[in-house]
């Protein structure tokens, strides 16, 4: 009995223990349903960022901003863009996020990546990845959290098709960049 | 492990068919009689042919312009850039779709206002917003943008400018090649199109 | 207490915010717990040595999407309130594919890079930092790209109108895809190279 406790405790701490995946994803079927049922809207990712963004470029050089046809859909006189519900969802996400990690144990800085590649390659694929899903996510107005996931709670076409196209998409590339993994 | 995995497969495949025996329900969002009344009544529902015209030449991209009339006068004559969903098909699942975007604005136009309205009656009892009908229709557009006439020289100056902005718009369309307009700053009646669209707070679910 | 609350005015707007950081530590506290900081983990589902990502996504999927229709069913909650992203055909899919391309590249998409930035790896900082860059860059060619931007829009148009089925008839054939997915995913995992991350 003390046996199996003591290797519970060992696999809590030591970063390795993931919870089964059939329980995360009920868990966080609940969760989007719960926003659902309390906001009506779906859980987002990107949207935050692009409030950033465009906060930035707002304080940064305003008329540009405002003759922007892109900037200018967000800014409205009575409030910042941050001031959004996706940019306090993010905070909270960053903070969930940081908790789990305090409770099994991953909190540690490093860069994870395939022994084929250096760390250095991985660091670079990372910033080119992340650049080409921004522009992604704002031409398909949704990243895979409030297109796909979300899109898929309420059965909406435009989430479904950018879900399948994201997968497609990637499984394919993932292939063609198979040394960045394995 | 196993049994706990088969277990959950049949609660998963009960909650799925489960789903399979509720009834059809088309709750479709009707608005209620006096609202209805209360919007037929509002003239701001009525868009001039100058204002539409206005818009089209700017190609504003908030402006649906939807011809309401059959196909077969659809193609002998339509306004350009409009497009043809006529009045028995307006309900289909797709020209539905299109009507629900709020962010556009929907114009009706038939030949005169008879058509457009009832496909405007129509819209709005089926919940749609945003909706509204060219006033005069395509008989009024075709004699003042295509057979617009020059007003007489005692005519007030607003007419002048009103003819001048017609001609512009009609060699926008039709490249008429007799009249050579510099367009006057369009009639100080038009609405000044602040590309400031509605939806100023998330934009979207991302 | 018909749903959806905020738009039925259940609760007051003023909580809005704070409700929105609440579901986020729950949504990011999920993600982190299930591995979705790790990106070789994220990847395995490319490969076939990890499907954790299959398993929660579509898990999830089907969750909430059971619950909004059960309860809407019941009367609990009115599904017509709830926010449709509206499709745009050419850029939706355009989008989808040019994401597709950066997920491959860097292992992440929005959400578990925050749960990456929050554990301290440095390859999802550096990607969260080129979301920043590509959106910025997005911005800036919008009026390249706005036309096929704002082209061939349909509206909310569902999933279920667009196949030409009913509601349920959808729902009840994607939970079983999901589930014959589960079931071929561990089929395939076992068939599969280990890989250690």
């Amino acid at each position: 009995m003390t046996k199996t406790a003591n290797k519970m405790e060992k696999n809590r701490r030591d970063g390795s223990f993931y919870i089964n995946p059939y329980l995360g994803g009920v868990l966080l079927g609940l969760v989007l349903f719960g926003t659902y049922y309390i906001t009506g809207r779906g859980l987002g990712a990107s949207g935050a960022v692009k409030s950033t963004v465009v906060t930035s470029v707002n304080v940064v050089a305003p008329e540009h901003a405002m003759k922007s046809g892109y900037y200018s859909k967000f800014l409205s006189d009575d409030s910042s863009p941050m001031n959004n519900w996706l940019v306090f969802e993010v905070l909270g996400v960053l903070a969930g996020a940081f908790l789990s990690g305090t409770i099994y144990g991953r909190l540690k800085f490093k860069v994870e990546h395939s022994p084929k590649i250096t760390s250095r390659h991985r660091l670079i694929a990372a910033l080119a990845g992340g650049m080409l899903f921004g522009i992604g996510s704002q031409l398909a107005r949704g990243c895979t959290s409030g297109a796909a996931l979300s899109g898929m709670a309420v059965l909406s076409a435009s989430g479904i098709v950018t879900m399948l196209a994201i997968f497609g998409s990637a499984y394919l590339f993932g292939w063609i960049f198979k040394k960045l993994w394995i | 492990m196993n049994k706990r995995y088969i277990v959950l497969t049949f609660i998963a495949l009960a909650v799925g068919a489960g789903m399979l025996f509720m009834p059809e329900t088309s709750r479709n969002k009707e608005i209620n009689p006096q609202q209805l009344l209360n919007a037929i009544d509002d003239p701001s529902r009525f868009l001039s042919t100058d204002l539409i015209t206005d818009r089209l030449v700017k190609k504003d991209p908030a402006l649906l312009l939807i011809d309401v009339r059959p196909e077969t006068q659809f193609k002998a004559f339509a306004i350009p850039g409009a497009l043809n969903v006529p009045l028995d098909s307006l309900l289909t699942p797709s020209s539905m779709a299109m009507l629900s975007n709020k962010d556009v604005d929907k114009v009706f136009y038939s030949n005169a206002d008879a058509t457009a309205d009832q496909a405007w009656i129509i819209a709005k009892r089926a919940g749609f917003e945003t909706i509204f009908v060219m006033q005069g229709g395509l008989n009024k557009w075709f004699n003042d943008i295509v057979k617009a006439e020059e007003p007489a020289a005692t005519e007030p100056v607003e007419q002048l400018a009103r003819y001048q902005f017609r001609i512009g718009a009609r060699q926008h369309f039709f490249g008429s090649p007799e009249v050579k307009a510099e367009v006057v700053a369009p009639p100080k009646k038009a609405v000044q199109i602040i590309k400031k669209p509605v939806e100023a707070s998330s934009g979207g679910g991302c | 207490m018909t749903g959806p609350l905020i738009p039925m005015e259940m609760i007051p707007e003023a909580w809005n915010n704070v409700i929105a950081v609440l579901l986020g530590m729950a949504f990011g506290f999920t993600l982190e717990a299930s591995g979705f900081s790790s990106s070789r983990k994220i990847m395995g589902t490319f490969f076939g040595y990890d499907f954790v990502v299959l398993r929660v996504f579509f898990t999830a999927g089907i969750t909430a999407m059971s619950g909004i229709i059960y309860f809407d069913y019941m009367g609990w909650m009115d599904a017509s309130m709830l926010y449709i992203n509206p499709y745009y055909v050419t850029s939706a899919i355009v989008g989808g594919i040019v994401m597709g391309g950066g997920f491959a590249l860097g292992g992440f998409c929005p959400g578990t890079s925050f749960c990456g930035v929050a554990i301290g790896k440095i390859d999802a900082i550096l990607f969260t930092a080129g979301l920043f860059i590509g959106i910025f860059i997005f911005s800036e060619f919008y009026p390249v790209l706005s036309t096929m931007y704002n082209s061939e829009n349909l509206g909310d148009l569902k999933i279920y109108e667009m196949l030409g089925m009913r509601k349920t008839v959808f729902a009840f054939l994607l939970v079983l895809a999901a589930v014959g997915m589960f079931y071929g995913a561990g089929f395939i995992e076992k068939k599969v190279k280990k890989v250690e991350y």
